[in-house]
């Protein structure tokens, strides 16, 4: 038996150092990122895109999208190989992976560790997703590889919020308690690539994570350059310096991609949803003839000439499309310059009206919000914009300073969360619970809270589909948009999988992923 | 010299403390919170609320103000608020790539601008001065964004001869040369424009003093004349010009950091600001500061080494 158990040892070894040598003597993928630096990359902490896309190469949720796919239908199994739901949802039972090892030295994954990275995620010290984990009333490990989960009242995706996305990466303990404040630039999953090293302002290298529960990754190495400047970015992808490149969500920048030989450009989900969010509580907007005005003057199909049918699509509700529980019978005003005029002069305002906003130097939400503003100007309303850095524009507009936001948003594909955060009374900005109501519209409200709840999914998409006719009716926002992401990568990547959409913002890089 | 040296950083020290209230009060005043910037966009009030107290931005700000000061004076900085990193580490990873691009750029803009400047002085009107007029004017008009973007065209893309990504190796001192070439031709470029000029005005100035018709009624040869009656006296505006282009070089090189794809201080000094990183803005202005603070230093001993009148 004790022979037995070494040979196997012996054996596990050998293979784990052969999968070792295997991976890092890999091909290197060099990928270009927007980016000035990495930020945290503590994945509960990772809310900018470039820290979104590497985080998802080296954690693992409880479940995940179908590589290559962000559709809610189509999750299944990451570490836990299986779970059951109680008949009212509110018990969650997963059985995790046996044998599922961390990076390094940090073991193998037990329950323990989803029970210390779930309360770590639901906790607003340890976590910038917390509130999203708000109906969790106990984590626990039922044994080691069995974790159940109580919900105080029902949510709709269970599966959403334990998913490799955001609070749903799972960390390790042992890690997270001696690296201590480190982690957050050291962390450690258990995902296809391991962190190597930062260089700030320079890059990230990952290596490949061979003892992967998947198998070893074809990739060796992942080198993750920070190139802020996005002609600099083509011109390194051109001179074949990068195998995959961060796109721009423009037509011609498409257009002249494509003609590169041997490039490929990927055009993907999620459609970042823009929303011209109208300010109900204050002048002008509290009168609904002049928020009725401004959607009949926006033209969506212009829009999206102006950004490229490639890259873009018109925003058809408050919720984005796709996302579950959207619907497009819901009323929108549709573009009438005419109508716009009529109920202008109705309001007072025969002779248009000037609207004052701030906005940000953002240069891609800057040309947005101009051809918006030339749109308007067509309807006799005057937009002055009041034009400031980034940062400031995030604060002042949840200041409530400005009547009229520009806003544009993707989250997880369920129609609660669009709802919730944007248009729900809990949400408006200015109050100890805010998110991002810059509408202040709260008329929704029931249909958004008993649609979560909800344990019949026919009621819940009804509720769901009237709560956007109440919001859009009342012209709390005037969907414009909807924008997609954009890479380029060489032909010699073969992601190995169809990329359709990712959760992350960027390709997934997985075990399959190879460069030919 | 050595009580000229003290007296010279005797002086910087009020300075340096005036720059670091300066700098603490203006990342404050400033719109944009750092815990939004950490957070996301989906941080409810309780979880910024929470950062902020854990980043220390809850407290007073004499409290704050105090904390800094000391920690500038000791050296320690901290940790940056976005990253988490020690910020002395992301200074000493970038600052040798800044030093690289500055003094490449001076000894460039040196190598070609004092020459071009004194062969255009003696050549006054002519020809040669004429085109070192133009091409410094080109060089002073083409904004390093444009000109480093059409180097790249033709010597990354088209002739493949140097990187687009400019991050070199620190410890191969052949990928460091590689990779600083272009960058350096970039900012040097406009600098031997600035040196020509000036040079060019100091010499001409200089040859019309009364001590050089006295040297060449002496018989002195002209060469004699020109490099070291002439150019030593025309050497102090130069050498003003080069101290304090430098001094912008340091931080201000942000631009061709970013074309190139150069780690550099300017890069994070523009980063931290974006991001609202206070102890990394703070760190960074510390050691911007000091940095400014010893190229004046050198400046002012060269001013003594060239006119021993400056020392007195």
């Amino acid at each position: 038996m004790a022979m037995r158990f070494r040979t196997a040892l012996m054996a596990g070894a050998f293979a784990l150092v052969a999968g070792l040598a295997q991976a890092q003597s890999g091909p290197t993928l060099r990928v270009g990122m927007a980016a000035q630096d990495i930020g945290r990359i503590d994945p509960h902490f990772a809310v900018s895109t470039p820290d979104r896309v590497i985080v998802s190469w080296m954690f693992n949720g409880l479940v995940r999208f179908k590589p290559g796919s962000i559709d809610p239908a189509a999750i299944e199994p990451d570490l836990a190989q299986s779970w059951e739901s109680s008949p009212d949802g509110k018990v969650w039972t997963f059985r995790l992976r046996p044998g599922v090892r961390f990076h390094g030295n940090f073991g193998e994954l037990t329950a323990d560790d989803v029970v210390f990275s779930l309360r770590k995620a639901a906790n607003p010290q340890t976590s910038a997703s917390s509130a999203d984990f708000r109906a969790f009333d106990a984590i626990e490990a039922i044994d080691p590889l069995t974790v159940r989960i109580t919900l105080r009242e029902n949510v709709p995706s269970l599966l959403g919020l334990v998913t490799a996305y955001a609070g749903g990466y799972i960390v390790s303990r042992r890690a997270v308690e001696e690296r201590g404040a480190d982690f957050t630039r050291n962390p450690i999953g258990t995902g296809p690539f391991a962190l190597d090293r930062v260089t700030p302002n320079q890059s990230a290298e990952l290596v490949a994570h061979a003892a992967y529960f998947r198998g070893a990754p074809q990739i060796g190495r992942i080198s993750y350059r920070f190139i802020p400047s996005d002609a600099s970015r083509d011109l390194a992808f051109q001179a074949r310096e990068l195998d995959l490149n961060y796109g721009r969500a423009d037509q011609a920048w498409v257009n002249r991609t494509r003609q590169l030989p041997n490039t490929v450009v990927d055009v993907f989900e999620p459609g970042e949803l823009t929303v011209l969010n109208l300010n109900t509580s204050l002048p002008p907007f509290n009168d609904i003839r002049i928020r009725q005005a401004f959607a009949h003057a926006i033209n969506r199909p212009e829009m999206v000439r102006w950004r490229g049918a490639d890259v873009s699509r018109e925003g058809q509700s408050l919720v984005p499309r796709g996302y579950l529980g959207f619907t497009a019978e819901n009323g929108l005003l549709p573009f009438d310059l005419a109508k716009s005029r009529a109920l202008l002069a109705e309001a007072g305002h025969p002779n248009g009206i000037t609207i004052r906003a701030i906005h940000t130097q953002l240069p891609e939400m800057l040309s947005g919000m101009q051809v918006v503003q030339a749109q308007l100007r067509r309807a006799g309303i005057t937009l002055d914009l009041q034009v400031v850095e980034h940062a400031t524009f995030h604060q002042q507009i949840r200041q409530n300073l400005s009547p009229l936001v520009y806003y544009s948003a993707a989250r997880f594909p369920v129609a609660d969360i669009y709802l919730t955060q944007f248009f729900h009374g809990r949400s408006i900005v200015q109050t100890p619970t805010a998110v991002t109501n810059f509408s202040h519209c709260n008329n929704a409200d029931a249909q958004i809270d008993a649609a979560r709840v909800s344990t019949d999914p026919a009621a819940q998409l009804r509720l769901w589909h009237e709560a956007q006719r109440l919001l859009v009716t009342n012209v709390c926002g005037v969907p414009v948009i909807e924008t997609l992401l954009v890479f380029a990568r060489r032909d010699t990547l073969d992601y190995g999988y169809e990329l359709r959409g990712s959760m992350s913002l960027g390709p997934l890089i997985t075990e399959t992923t190879r460069l030919r | 010299m050595l009580g000229f040296v003290l007296r010279r950083v005797a002086a910087a020290l009020p300075t340096l403390l005036a720059v670091l209230t300066l700098v603490f009060l203006i990342v404050r005043v400033i719109p944009g919170d750092p815990a939004l910037v950490i957070l996301g966009d989906q941080a409810t009030p309780e979880a910024a609320a929470a950062l902020r107290g854990r980043l220390g931005l809850d407290r007073p700000l004499w409290t704050q103000y105090f904390d800094f000061v000391i920690a500038g004076m000791t050296g320690d900085f901290g940790r940056s608020m976005v990253t988490g990193r020690p910020i002395i580490e992301d200074v000493a990873a970038v600052l040798p790539h800044t030093l690289d691009l500055t003094l490449a750029s001076m000894v460039l803009g040196i190598a070609i601008g004092v020459p071009a400047g004194i062969v255009a002085a003696l050549n006054r009107n002519g020809v040669v001065d004429v085109a070192a007029r133009l091409l410094s004017l080109l060089g002073l008009s083409f904004p390093v964004f444009v000109s480093g973007i059409f180097l790249l065209l033709a010597f990354s893309l088209h002739w493949r001869l140097f990187p687009v990504i400019g991050n070199a190796d620190l410890s191969d001192p052949l990928d460091r040369l590689h990779k600083l070439v272009l960058p350096a031709a970039t900012l040097g470029l406009v600098m031997a424009a600035y040196i020509t000029r000036v040079t060019r005005s100091a010499m001409l100035q200089a040859l019309g003093e009364d001590y050089i018709r006295t040297a060449r009624a002496k018989g002195v040869p002209w060469r004699r004349v020109v490099w070291v009656h002439g150019l030593r006296n025309a050497s102090i505006p130069v050498v003003t010009v080069v101290g304090l282009y430098v001094g912008i070089l340091i931080g201000n090189s942000v631009l061709t950091e970013i074309v190139f794809n150069r780690p550099g201080l300017g890069k994070i000094i523009v980063g931290a600001l974006n991001q609202r990183d206070y102890t990394m803005l703070q760190g960074l202005m510390v050691i911007y500061c000091f940095l400014i603070v010893v190229v004046n230093l050198i400046t002012d001993l060269l001013y003594g080494v060239l006119d021993p009148r400056v020392k007195a």
